[in-house]
């Protein structure tokens, strides 16, 4: 669905790991959305979401069996918060789950935070479920920069960008390391050796190579220091499980990929 | 009192810090000692820069003491601007005598000669430094007093600091004027840019410590030092590292205080050359790469690093010559081989003596905009 697809593209979504939901219905999705209207509504007297004027929740069924979106929006239809369940290709989780419970192990919400936070606990009560925040290790942002840069575009506008964070010194640094998309795709090219299979040797040496390749220069070893973010042309990710999807043909695997990082995080 | 000049300096007064706000009126002059004491500088800012409105407006204040007031703003606050610095070049070698009153005439003439709209404000400082204002109009409308660009020109002194914030396309016409004023040849933009203007003057004016190659012999007292702990079985198991790499630190960054920069930006058009055993990338061209350092304070955190095991000592020249350089930016090509044939012949010398040899890489001034100018 391209317009589904147009609202997921260029904005930053906050990833989250979901357990499977206790009787979780797609029947009921009219009184989900009502009872979640009141409870957002009960929270904002208590003063705990921001915002006036009166608010308006709806639930949409996917149009992909395996995504439930729910997007709350306030009366004016300005979409102020929005969110949707995922789960691609996730069954391996599903098969070692008993028949009352809705695997969508990936969450991922755009707008504030005080809104993420209603939305889950209203779902964590209603659900029996727990949310938890999906961080993105390193090594999973090393895969990512391998496996995207592999990826064939039309257009290489964007560079691949890796960003590391040094913490820990008296002053912080922050290093921007962008490398022509051509360029790293050729370096890639040469270093993956079965073409729809990558290793974790792969990946390594890879990122090897470009951690060298800065060493000649700068004398300094971005293995010892926090990669935090990498960028693409099909998408960006950061550690602190934020995504921004920018290539609809890719969206899918990318989709796979965070599915598994969120089922790996509830196992 | 001009509805415009009201606002202005309304919120030029915002903008101060509360505790900050009488000194710097007092500063500024424009309104008397017992005007200054009839308002309640403990009242929240919006009504203190009331107050001042209505006392400016007793005065019949008009925009050019209103710019005054900002130049001052500024000169305590330069740090909320980004500074470029631009250096002036004379053809001849006699230093002329400068002519403070004869400078201000012909910049005012040079920029008013190609555009009528512009407020110019200049203010002197003990230091030699000449600030000067100058609010951007167009052939058509007023100067916006709110799309201001700043100078700072140290008379005895080739160089120039330009925050020029908006209305890049007004630089060159600056450029010119300034040329013209000074009785210089050309201008050029340097390859340096940092929101700490007393750094950049640093930088430029070597009032960094720098950095002197002098002999250190191991100090005796390594081998007599008492133990640092009672327990003699804990010993430090890199010690001589550690020293070494503190050593090496102190002669490529001195002992003083760096000068503060914000970032320092590279692009690479080097080769890719593996030194892993497999068959990686072996391409005759260049291996295209942006890197860009940041930090609230670079230079000190760059100079963090080997002792904190994450960088090798000494840091790589290219990062240690940014104050000698006086650049923050660079474009770095590999060095020609001299047989041309053999592409992936690259000569790295590494030297652990950085200054005063030759760099291994052929560092480009890249001149961006503006490339330069002649004065008449």
């Amino acid at each position: 669905d391209p317009q589904k697809t147009a609202f997921l593209l260029r904005k930053q979504w906050t990833l989250y790991s979901v357990t499977p939901l206790y009787r979780f219905s797609n029947a009921h999705l009219r009184d989900y959305a009502r009872l979640l209207s009141a409870f957002i509504a009960a929270e904002k007297q208590k003063g705990l979401a921001g915002g006036g004027g009166a608010f308006k929740c709806f639930f949409s069924p996917s149009q992909l069996s395996s995504r439930s979106p729910a997007s709350p929006k306030n009366s004016e239809e300005k979409l102020i918060w929005s969110g949707w369940f995922c789960c691609v290709s996730g069954d391996d989780l599903s098969e070692n789950v008993a028949e009352d419970f809705t695997c969508l192990p990936l969450f991922l919400a755009n707008g504030a935070e005080c809104y993420t936070s209603i939305v889950g606990s209203w779902f964590q009560k209603t659900f029996d479920c727990c949310f938890r925040h999906l961080a993105i290790s390193p090594l999973n942002l090393s895969w990512m920069a391998a496996m995207w840069t592999g990826c064939k575009v039309d257009k290489t506008t964007s560079a691949m960008e890796l960003v590391f964070s040094v913490p820990c010194l008296p002053q912080p640094l922050d290093i921007s390391y962008a490398i022509h998309p051509e360029d790293a795709k050729a370096l890639w090219d040469t270093v993956q050796k079965t073409p729809g299979e990558i290793t974790q040797e792969e990946v390594d040496v890879f990122m090897d190579c470009l951690y060298s390749h800065f060493h000649r220069h700068f004398k300094i070893h971005l293995s010892a220091t926090k990669l935090v973010k990498v960028s693409t042309a099909i998408a960006s990710a950061h550690c602190d499980g934020i995504i921004k999807f920018l290539q609809s043909q890719y969206l899918t695997g990318v989709l796979m990929l965070l599915t598994e990082l969120a089922i790996s995080q509830i196992q | 009192m001009d509805e415009t000049v009201a606002e202005y300096i309304r919120r030029t007064v915002l903008k101060i810090p509360r505790d900050e706000i009488k000194t710097m009126l007092q500063k500024w002059g424009f309104l008397s000692e017992t005007q200054l004491q009839t308002i309640n500088f403990h009242q929240i800012k919006e009504n203190i820069s009331q107050d001042v409105v209505q006392l400016c407006e007793e005065n019949s204040a008009d925009i050019k003491q209103a710019a005054v007031l900002d130049i001052i703003y500024n000169h305590i606050y330069p740090n909320k601007r980004v500074w470029s610095v631009y250096q002036m070049n004379k053809t001849g070698e006699e230093t002329e005598f400068f002519d403070l009153t004869d400078f201000k005439k012909k910049f005012k003439r040079r920029l008013r000669s190609a555009l009528k709209n512009v407020t110019i404000n200049f203010r002197e400082y003990e230091d030699n430094a000449i600030w000067i204002r100058i609010a951007w109009g167009t052939p058509y409308t007023k100067p916006n007093q709110y799309k201001t660009s700043y100078v700072v020109y140290h008379s005895q002194t080739p160089y120039v600091f330009v925050s020029a914030s908006v209305l890049k396309s007004n630089l060159p016409l600056l450029c010119q004027a300034l040329v013209v004023a000074s009785n210089y040849h050309d201008i050029r933009e340097m390859e340096l840019r940092s929101h700490s203007l007393n750094s950049l003057k640093d930088i430029v004016f070597k009032r960094y410590s720098q950095n002197f190659q002098t002999y250190c012999p191991r100090p005796l007292q390594e081998r007599n030092v008492a133990p640092e702990s009672a327990d003699l079985r804990i010993i430090q198991e890199n010690r001589h590292e550690k020293e070494r790499i503190q050593r090496v630190n102190r002669e490529v960054f001195g002992d003083g205080p760096q000068p503060q920069l914000e970032f320092a930006q590279y692009k690479l058009e080097t080769m890719f050359k593996s030194d892993s055993k497999m068959d990686v990338l072996d391409k005759k061209e260049p291996f295209r790469c942006m890197v860009k350092f940041s930090s609230p304070h670079l230079l000190e955190s760059l100079k963090s690093l080997a002792p904190a095991g994450m960088a090798d000592a000494p840091l790589s020249p290219l990062l240690t010559c940014i104050p000698q350089k006086a650049r923050n930016y660079f474009k770095i090509r590999e060095k020609k081989s001299l047989f041309p044939g053999s592409f992936m012949k690259i000569i790295f010398k590494d030297h652990y003596r950085a200054w005063g040899r030759r760099d291994s890489w052929n560092i480009d001034v890249s001149k961006k905009f503006p490339s330069s100018f002649s004065g008449y």
